[in-house]
């Protein structure tokens, strides 16, 4: 599966377009790791916990975008784009969706 | 209006961006995993507070409460204060209190069936309570087990106990956002303070067994005590595990098998509540309204 | 013990769970039902039309706000303690955003078009009373209609 946030595969037709496909996930990190953040968040800088928490959550995004574009026969998703929004304090929704196609 | 074949939007599977799991299966996992964490921290955390309060110096917890003395009340004449702390004095002896360690016990002219020991080595005794008690014995009993705590160092351990439960309590709130969360959490943590609460009083009624077989060479009397509370719960008593003491029967049962063990006979003369005291007694409980009970 | 509180808390929950429960399935219901009416409006994120003479292009879009119940906003808050998939935010944020699809759709179809393309999304959540928990979720999604005249390609 060719995951690409490409418009058009240089060299490759597109034989069928499949539609919009999507994954998403809500995730969070447990209250020891919020915390950890909160008093890093004094002196500022990376929070490591949420780097991993929002990758976590992209990886797990992907593989239900992917999943839904192996469902409908697909061999690639093009265009593919994230969106990233927190819904309540320390837990994050990610969003994966692109196009499903079949590359020649 | 037509489209390009190659154009196409295949239904797509259900469930793929949602778990597939019952609510209420997650809910009752959750639920039960946090109030077991609660409940292993709260029980830690107690077990250390009753640790760390043996060794803060007595000296030092009777100076910090030195402060809010005025709070007991003063001794207001007649033979009920200086009978109390001339028992008292005994009873302290009878309980190999370690050097260094006082109690000063207040005597309170209210109808309240209740009598406490708070930090500094204050015991506070309620007319109430006094009028139920027929024998020295029993009023011995109930000086003993106050004693004990005392000596036992509980009005410490449980404060430290208390602001650790605090402390928890409001971690949980603030981490989950939901006063309600603390809610449902907050009674699974005070299960277990009363069961440490209940642990503690089943050994100051041990300790003062002890004394009261040292004071008098018998356990007499001792059953009085709990008897008379027993008359004056009404309405039911909470089950076991509700509750921040004992049952009364347990108890007896528990005093009991105690003196068995150690040999100590179960019953013997009582002395009678000297005939002073007792009309002081029931002067204090019939001048304050009738039926006001705690 | 707060026996009042509790009674209150237990209400609310069994309240939520029910209502919630009941108001789920029947939108999930309503959704693939739509789904399937509105199977004939194709959606799609790539950025160009098949044609680039179909006119008109008009910008479609669709947004619906979810409002979380009582249950899932105590399960939620438990699983953040814990870490780890909220799962029950999860059917919230996919029932937002195909009913955000489906209402889309709906306006590509009254306009007369066959295909939205550039489909993008945009979640905004409506913070409840403190900053931990969530009342309510805002999926948009929009994109571009195009048709109704398709020239044969």
């Amino acid at each position: 599966m060719l995951v690409t946030s490409l418009e058009i595969i240089p060299g490759r037709r597109v034989a069928k377009h499949l539609g919009l496909v999507q994954g998403s996930t809500v995730r969070a990190k447990h209250a020891g790791k919020d915390l950890m953040a909160s008093l890093k968040n004094i002196v500022g800088g990376e929070l490591k916990g949420y780097t991993e928490l929002l990758q976590e959550a992209r990886v797990e995004a992907t593989a239900r975008m992917v999943k839904q574009a192996e469902a409908v026969g697909a061999n690639a998703v093009l265009n593919v784009r994230y969106s990233t929004s927190s819904i309540t304090q320390g837990a994050a929704e990610l969003l994966a969706y692109g196009t499903a196609v079949v590359l020649e | 209006m037509s489209l390009p074949p190659e154009y196409a939007n295949p239904p797509l599977p259900e469930g793929i961006n949602v778990t597939r799991t019952h609510p209420l299966a997650d809910f009752a996992r959750l639920l039960g995993g946090v109030a077991v964490v609660v409940v292993a921290v709260v029980g830690v955390s107690a077990v250390a507070a009753a640790h760390l309060a043996r060794f803060v110096p007595f000296s030092a917890e009777a100076a910090a409460v030195q402060r809010f003395e005025r709070v007991f009340p003063e001794a207001g004449g007649g033979p009920v204060e200086p009978w109390l702390r001339d028992l008292t004095a005994r009873i302290a002896a009878a309980s190999r209190l370690p050097s260094g360690m006082t109690v000063t016990v207040h005597y309170v002219q209210e109808p309240t069936v209740n009598a406490f020991a708070t930090l500094g080595g204050h015991v506070v005794m309620y007319a109430g309570l006094l009028e139920k008690l027929e024998s020295e014995n029993a009023v011995a009993m109930v000086l003993a087990h106050e004693v004990a705590h005392v000596k036992l160092r509980h009005p410490a351990s449980t404060l430290g106990r208390g602001l650790v439960l605090g402390l928890a309590l409001t971690l949980v709130s603030t981490a989950t956002g939901s006063d309600m969360v603390g809610n449902v959490l907050g009674p699974a943590g005070l299960l277990t303070v009363l069961s440490f609460s209940r642990r503690q009083e089943r050994e100051a009624d041990e300790a003062a067994a002890g004394a009261l077989a040292t004071l008098y060479g018998h356990t007499g009397g001792a059953p009085d005590l709990f008897r008379a509370i027993e008359v004056q719960r009404t309405g039911g008593s909470p089950p076991a595990f509700l509750s921040t003491h004992p049952l009364d029967a347990e108890r007896i049962a528990a005093v009991e098998s105690l003196a068995r063990a150690r040999g100590w006979p179960t019953t013997g003369a009582t002395r009678p509540v000297p005939p002073d005291v007792r009309a002081a007694v029931r002067r204090a409980t019939e001048r304050a309204a009738p039926g006001v009970v705690d | 013990m707060d026996h009042f509180n509790l009674i209150v808390f237990l209400g609310l929950l069994l309240l939520g769970y029910v209502a919630g429960r009941i108001a789920e399935s029947r939108h999930y219901r309503s959704i693939r039902q739509r789904e399937a009416e509105l199977g004939d409006v194709l959606v799609f994120a790539s950025r160009f039309p098949p044609d680039f003479r179909v006119r008109p292009q008009t910008l479609v879009g669709g947004s619906v706000v979810v409002g979380e119940d009582y249950f899932k906003s105590i399960v939620a808050a438990l699983q953040k303690l814990v870490g780890g998939r909220l799962k029950s935010y999860e059917t919230l944020l996919d029932r937002a955003r195909r009913e955000a699809v489906l209402r889309m759709k709906e306006e590509a179809r009254q306009k007369g078009a066959s295909m939205v393309v550039n489909v993008k999304f945009q979640t905004f959540s409506i913070p409840g009373r403190n900053p931990n928990s969530l009342r309510a979720v805002e999926v948009l999604a929009y994109g571009t209609a195009l048709g109704p005249a398709m020239p044969r390609g």
